[in-house]
């Protein structure tokens, strides 16, 4: 069973990500990385190869949606969570029609990611 | 808003004196509640487990929650649930009145209880007055302007005080200010909503009122502006706008926005909409216009996006 998720945060807010940071850290996941925008998603995805990202849609220099789809591109294993708190139906569509696993809706709750990474590690147990 | 509603139970119920209620709605702004008056409202505690970790918390220097947990009375989950329940108002009205002598925690959380059985309400119920009391505020300020941008803007203000009330503080008020040009606050923080019912949004805050507002979003104490502090409140304001765009988008209008920006020391001119949101530790300003393009900003120290 793989026990050790590789995690990418991608989130322009600090606050974001250092909440989502502490909450994968009592998840036990210890491989954390951070991007502050859609362009260094990408060049990081390429770069570290991890198994999930979290994905903040409204951003600087490349937004949420570019970047999934620029992601997918060379990497269709990656499961993407868009992780917004512009859940339109629009942002919902777009974001799923082009391969994201899930979309959590802001402010992210503690309960909310512990769930998503219990779910994603028995999934990750049943295919191996 | 609803200290003063459920202290007027408490004095009808003759729990307390009017001079009682008084004393504490006053001495409630200085109050910061503390953990273990949460953790008893919430059952997780018991006032003797309270005091055992108080007693502990003399001899060493560690926070409330992380000595209960080491005791095994806080799980780690129950710390992250009393944080955000730091920020409910009628907490601080319990702290008060405790502080003042005038109630025991416990007697608190028993009126709490009856309050809520008399009304018959859910906790959901309990959270939906909290909220309905705002659109009457909201279209009581708006009364004086006219049909067409009391609409305008009322929808967004009235979510505007609802997030702050579910975030950030529920003794919020909001009062319409008189004028067309926005005083620099020391900080703008401004996000544009684009599509086909563009807008203009906008917090010109002081240094003081950043703080208060970015260390409970951030639920941590902030004593600096640094990068952290002025990231809290425009995620604050992102949040805010993210939740106006889902709400648009299950009325039919598809909205988008912008990253947010921060800039120090701004002015803001044009056709603008201004609102003052008086908190319980200091105001600021919600700056909205529904003509973005005629909207000018000036900053001598450039801008800062986020």
């Amino acid at each position: 069973m793989k026990k050790n998720l590789k995690v990418l945060i991608c989130d322009d807010s600090i606050l974001i990500r250092k909440k989502l940071r502490s909450v994968l850290e009592k998840c036990k996941i210890e491989e954390i990385f951070e991007a502050e925008n859609g362009a260094i998603a990408v060049e990081q995805a390429k770069e570290l190869n991890p198994d999930l990202i979290f994905m903040d849609i409204v951003m600087p220099d490349k937004d949420g949606i570019e970047a999934l789809k620029e992601i997918k591109t060379f990497n269709t294993d990656v499961k993407i969570v868009m992780a917004s708190s512009a859940g339109t139906s629009d942002h919902l569509k777009e974001a799923l029609s082009n391969g994201a696993y899930d979309f959590i809706q802001k402010p992210v709750s503690f309960e909310s990611v512990t769930l998503l990474i219990e779910k994603i590690l028995k999934e990750e147990s049943a295919n191996v | 808003m609803f200290s003063q509603y459920f202290g007027h139970y408490l004095l009808n119920r003759g729990l307390i004196t009017r001079e009682q209620l008084a004393d504490s709605l006053e001495f409630q702004k200085t109050v910061h509640v503390k953990f273990g008056v949460i953790a008893v409202d919430e059952g997780f505690m018991t006032t003797a487990q309270v005091e055992e970790v108080h007693e502990k918390q003399r001899q060493m220097d560690k926070r409330f929650g992380e000595i209960a947990v080491e005791l095994g009375y806080l799980t780690e989950e129950q710390v992250e649930s009393l944080i955000s329940h730091q920020k409910q108002s009628h907490l601080y009205l319990a702290q008060a009145l405790v502080d003042r002598g005038y109630m025991t925690i416990d007697e608190f959380g028993a009126a709490l209880n009856e309050y809520k059985k008399d009304n018959s309400l859910s906790d959901e119920q309990f959270e939906a007055i909290r909220n309905g009391n705002v659109d009457t505020l909201v279209e009581k300020i708006l009364v004086a302007y006219d049909e067409e941008k009391a609409a305008k803007y009322g929808k967004y203000l009235s979510l505007f005080a609802k997030n702050m009330i579910r975030f950030i503080d529920d003794q919020v008020y909001l009062e319409v200010s008189e004028t067309n040009n926005v005083t620099p606050g020391n900080w703008l923080i401004k996000q544009d909503v684009v599509g086909t019912s563009p807008l203009f949004t906008g917090i010109s805050i002081n240094d003081e009122t950043l703080l208060y507002v970015a260390s409970i979003y951030a639920e941590e104490e902030l004593t600096e502006i640094d990068a952290l502090a002025k990231d809290a409140v425009s995620e604050f304001l992102n949040l805010h706008n993210g939740i106006y765009l889902v709400n648009m988008s299950n009325w039919g209008t598809e909205l988008d926005m912008k990253p947010q920006q921060v800039f120090e020391s701004a002015t803001v001119s044009g056709d603008l909409f201004q609102v003052t949101v008086n908190t319980s530790k200091g105001a600021f300003q919600v700056v909205l216009s529904d003509n973005p393009s005629n909207i000018a900003v000036e900053s001598a120290t450039g801008t800062q996006t986020v």
